[in-house]
């Protein structure tokens, strides 16, 4: 926890600095200029230097806007190292017999997600988005994924289905899909967990 | 004398009401995200409102000044829905049944979101109802209400001014 805490601090501060950056170089131009036109009857700066400035500026926000994303990767390969880090993913593939609305999600017994999506998001799925569920860490070895599904079934009627894998974390990252999709022969949804391996 | 007292009274708990405001630890500060029920069925998440004006309103069915409250703000969010207010009533009933009762009985234009796990009113300390915060459009908490009397929608109704014209 101490860990998000020191990345995000440094985010700020390097969003704080990016923010800081843009206006105080606007500012320092019409300070400049005045003091300069007190000395020199005509106007002693030239638009090519306040263009190489503005240039300056938005190159420094650009490397603090890598810096960050740079810092976020290196914030996610800290916190969830590849040894133990389990990714859970969600999509949908059609959605005709199924609408949804809550995935509950429990490895090894234990509840680590519930989301509740909106008709937005929903949507978004049906349009061939990909939903990270869960991001976490678990040791090596055997484990299982329960994930239980609510939503409207056929006809509008509230359904609520359940879906397990049995899977080995191994050394490397691991990444599971919940899918679901229509079976058009039943007329029923289907669910199943795919193993990104 | 009684009445020089009660007037005392009076003002030692409006300025301490006003302090318990202005010393609302989200003032200022993003606020906490959520995503919750509504009475009809449809799921709300805050998030989805960010360039929106939200006003969050905190209320449940045995308060009675919640009524009053929930009564004003309807028309204020019928006028001011299309400026970009988005009216949000999160209900912290223990029991959701009779939050969807009384729900029956007022028929509000704007979501009514029941949180009977009190997660959503714990995250934005919620200790006096009704509450209302007023959200601009950046996703900050830039007001809050504890309580309501009676006119307190023309105070409401200036901030809200503020925060669409922004």
């Amino acid at each position: 926890m101490s860990m998000i805490r020191y990345f995000s601090v440094i985010r700020v501060a390097l969003l704080c600095v990016a923010l800081f950056v843009a206006p105080h170089g606007q500012a320092g131009e019409p300070a400049a200029t005045p003091a300069v036109a007190a000395s020199t009857p005509e106007p002693a700066t030239p638009p090519e230097d306040t263009r190489a400035l503005d240039e300056q500026i938005q190159s420094l926000k650009k490397d603090v806007v890598d810096l960050n994303k740079d810092l976020f990767v290196l914030e996610e390969e800290l916190l969830f190292p590849a040894n133990t880090q389990l990714a859970i993913f969600l999509s949908m593939d059609v959605g005709e017999f199924f609408a949804l609305d809550t995935v509950t999600l429990k490895v090894d017994n234990k509840e680590v997600a519930n989301y509740l999506y909106t008709p937005k998001e929903a949507e978004a799925l049906l349009k061939g988005g990909v939903h990270r569920l869960y991001l976490g860490n678990i040791k090596l070895g055997q484990h299982e994924l329960v994930a239980l599904f609510t939503g409207k079934g056929p006809n509008g009627r509230d359904y609520s289905r359940g879906a397990n894998l049995k899977f080995e974390k191994a050394v490397g990252a691991k990444y599971l899909e919940l899918k679901v999709s229509d079976r058009q022969r039943r007329a029923q949804p289907e669910f199943e967990i795919k193993d990104w391996e | 004398m009684r009445s020089s007292q009660l007037l005392t009274l009076a003002a030692l708990l409006s300025f301490a009401l006003a302090s318990i405001a202005a010393d609302h630890p989200l003032l200022g500060r993003s606020a906490p995200d959520f995503a919750l029920r509504a009475g009809n069925g449809i799921n709300v998440r805050l998030s989805e409102h960010r360039g929106d004006v939200v006003l969050l309103t905190f209320w449940s069915s045995r308060c009675n000044q919640c009524r009053a409250q929930l009564a004003v703000l309807d028309p204020l969010h019928a006028t001011y829905k299309s400026a970009g207010l988005v009216t949000l009533a999160v209900s912290i009933d223990d029991n959701p049944v009779r939050a969807r009762e009384y729900l029956q009985s007022v028929r509000s234009q704007f979501p009514m979101l029941l949180d009977p796990a009190k997660q959503v009113g714990r995250s934005y300390d919620v200790n006096v109802l009704p509450m209302v915060l007023l959200i601009d459009r950046a996703g900050a908490v830039r007001y809050v209400h504890r309580d309501y009397k009676s006119g307190a929608e023309a105070e409401y109704v200036r901030e809200l001014k503020t925060l669409l014209d922004e």
